[in-house]
């Protein structure tokens, strides 16, 4: 019997992840990618990325995804707050590649300025920020997005899960001790009710951190260590 | 309805219903039409409209000449690879005209007399002398000039066609109508070589037109500036340059309320010669203007002008575009939300965080080596949050803990920033906090008051 999966590559079966049709760009976490159609972030589509609140980690889970770009062009569009070059530099973005684009007076200038970006398909990545978006703009920014491959973003709050969205993938962020805890509302693959938990800390939190913050290391029983690795 | 000397010689469909008829006299105009409008004709007009036009034909070709009874030639003989064939080069001329608000008619032939006689027949295209001799042989003969005068006596002997005409025997012909006759024959059927003055292109670029109305909205004159922009682009293509700068002025009534005309002045980073940017750009620039008085006319001047370097065409394109692409991408933005909504990064070296995240127009030049240059060598030590606030919070404090939405914790030892003696003095101890939400923050606390104080100054995003 030929296996559904193998008659046409979009069909899958309901305990299997989608081959993505697009091209994907890994996202640097091993857990996360196999968790996802097509093994990372898919290029040319609307991706829908739901937050509790800013600030919790979202831009450090992109940044291998970012990182990868390479020269192209990062847009960031209407962020909550005033991005800072220096941290994005240590991210392992270039500032050169950066543009911060503030919304205009009226609120449609957001999204139409995010139209734009994505039909002229010069840029790498599009990050957009936005509090309310209809069910219209959404379809129609999806369509734009499909015109190139650009990686685009869409950071919504998260009481937006409630509402439906053409984006094929979508997933919820919530801080949890050490990491953030992700949440799968919607990807073509089966569906998953425990979020999957991954560690970011920001790395110099390690290197700066004092020592009452970090877990004790297990102090050795007596005796355990051979005697050669001791010293006597 | 156009009179001249106090007869009709064009009428608008509705007055054709009324039973106006060209030639009709002005008292029977009105008492068959009374709504109608009466225009007298204006030659001068006329001869700026046909100016207009051509100028922005010559984008298709540099050889273009102005032929009688309100036509236009042109030689499009090297042009038909460029636009690809003589059907899509015929399509684009016509889009041009109706984009420019004319109605023409065009005919194409091997001939420019026999390309004249089928556009003033309002006949199409003939690409084969063959097929042009046909076409030409079923013409009425009063379509030439030099034919008109004597229309009776040709009427009278029972030759109605061009092709009855040019089977007349020539001696005869050329006694009693004249050698004009015969040439304008054999320039049709491609015996005789045709001379023509081609048009040249003005040296300086300022075209001007006057709307119909008074018009009170900007965005309304897009559709005059669009017919400005079409010409700009035929005397681009004419002189070989590309504009980096347009101005268009928006002209006010004149008279007791007399006000300068509003400038617009649009500035681009890559030079254009092709007017759809440029019309995207304006469209925005329109939409964004508040207009203090009615707009009776439009001008537009290229004051900077530089020659043309047409793109070198990759074999292999480079996904996503080119340059030229990112910057168009920039100017419609910058265009639309403001140059100071559309920013790139410039950070300088400074000690003080707020000072050394700066943010700049994108219409800045800034080299990306130079900004590199600002960063800090140890990039990878200084913890820096992503998100960094226009202005500090000040945090209120519980059990001697600063708290914002819930007590912070403090998680790594303080960096101790002290600069700015020379302005804006800072003496503060940097810290990453933790919530009990397990976001970080970046606070500082200010130093060499009696009371430690606590600020908010930034997330890990």
């Amino acid at each position: 019997m030929t296996l559904p999966e193998t008659v046409h590559p979009s069909l899958w079966r309901a305990d299997q992840l989608a081959q993505s049709a697009t091209r994907c760009v890994d996202t640097g976490f091993a857990a996360l990618s196999a968790q996802l159609p097509g093994g990372g972030w898919p290029a040319g589509t609307l991706t829908d990325l739901l937050v509790q609140q800013h600030g919790i980690g979202e831009l450090r889970l992109l940044q291998p995804a970012l990182a990868a770009l390479g020269k192209r062009p990062i847009v960031l569009l209407h962020p909550p707050h005033p991005p800072q070059a220096l941290a994005l530099a240590a991210l392992g973005i270039e500032p050169s590649q950066l543009l911060w684009v503030r919304g205009g007076a009226r609120a449609s200038d957001a999204l139409w300025a995010a139209e734009q970006i994505l039909r002229s398909g010069c840029c790498g990545a599009l990050l957009l920020w936005q509090q309310h978006a209809r069910g219209e703009t959404l379809r129609r920014l999806h369509l734009a997005a499909q015109s190139g491959d650009t990686l685009f973003w869409m950071l919504r709050p998260l009481a937006a899960a409630q509402e439906a969205s053409p984006a094929p993938l979508r997933l919820s962020l919530k801080p949890a001790p050490g990491g953030i805890d992700i949440g799968f509302v919607k990807r073509r693959g089966p569906l998953r009710d425990a979020p999957l938990f991954l560690p970011l800390t920001p790395a110099l939190l390690q290197r700066h951190a004092t020592p009452l913050d970090r877990d004790t290391p297990a102090t050795a029983p007596a005796r355990s260590l051979p005697s050669a690795l001791v010293g006597g | 309805m156009v009179l001249e000397q106090e007869r009709v010689i064009a009428l608008s469909d509705a007055a054709q219903a009324a039973g106006v008829r060209p030639g009709l006299r002005r008292g029977g105009a009105v008492m068959l039409a009374p709504q109608s409008q009466f225009q007298q004709r204006a030659p001068a007009l006329e001869a700026d409209a046909l100016q207009a036009v051509a100028l922005a034909l010559l984008q298709y070709t540099p050889q273009l000449a102005q032929a009688e009874e309100a036509t236009l030639l042109l030689d499009v003989g090297a042009s038909l690879r460029l636009f690809g064939g003589i059907r899509a080069l015929c399509r684009q001329v016509a889009r041009s005209v109706r984009a420019l608000g004319f109605t023409g008619w065009l005919g194409c032939a091997p001939t420019a007399r026999g390309a004249w006689l089928l556009a003033r027949s309002r006949a199409g295209r003939a690409l084969k002398m063959a097929s042009l001799e046909r076409r030409l042989a079923a013409l009425p003969v009063g379509l030439l000039p030099p034919a008109r005068p004597c229309l009776g006596w040709l009427e009278g002997i029972g030759c109605l066609t061009v092709g009855a005409l040019y089977r007349l025997p020539r001696p005869g012909l050329q006694r009693r109508c004249g050698r004009p006759l015969l040439d304008m024959l054999d320039d049709a059927h491609g015996l005789r070589p045709e001379l023509h003055e081609w048009l040249r292109a003005p040296a300086s670029f300022s075209a001007g037109m006057e709307l119909f109305d008074r018009v009170e909205h900007a965005a309304a004159l897009l559709f005059g500036a669009h017919r400005l922009l079409l010409q700009l682009t035929g005397w681009l293509s004419a002189h070989q340059l590309a504009v980096g700068r347009i101005r268009l002025l928006l002209e006010h009534e004149r008279g007791r309320s007399a006000a300068a005309p509003t400038v617009i002045d649009v500035l681009l980073a890559q030079p254009t010669w092709q007017d759809a940017h440029l019309v995207r750009l304006l469209k925005e620039r329109l939409a964004r203007l508040q207009l203090e008085a009615p707009v009776i006319g439009l001008r537009l001047e290229a004051p900077q002008v530089q020659p043309m370097a047409p793109l070198s065409d990759s074999l292999f394109p480079e996904p996503g575009g080119g340059k030229e692409d990112w910057q168009r991408l920039l100017e419609l933005l910058a265009a639309r939300l403001g140059p100071e909504n559309v920013l790139q990064a410039l950070p300088s070296a400074d000690y003080r965080p707020g000072q050394a995240n700066t943010w700049v127009s994108i219409q800045q030049k800034v080299r990306p080596a130079e900004a590199r240059a600002q960063l800090p060598p140890d990039l990878g030590n200084l913890p820096r949050p992503l998100w960094l606030l226009a202005r500090p919070i000040p945090l209120l404090m519980r059990d001697h803990r600063p708290y914002y939405g819930s007590p912070l914790r403090i998680c790594s030892t303080g960096e101790r920033i002290e600069a700015g003696w020379w302005g804006e003095m800072h003496s503060r101890d940097y810290f990453m906090a933790q919530g009990a939400d397990h976001a970080h923050y970046w606070l500082f606390k200010e130093r060499g008051e009696q009371e430690p104080r606590w600020y908010l100054q930034g997330l890990f995003a």
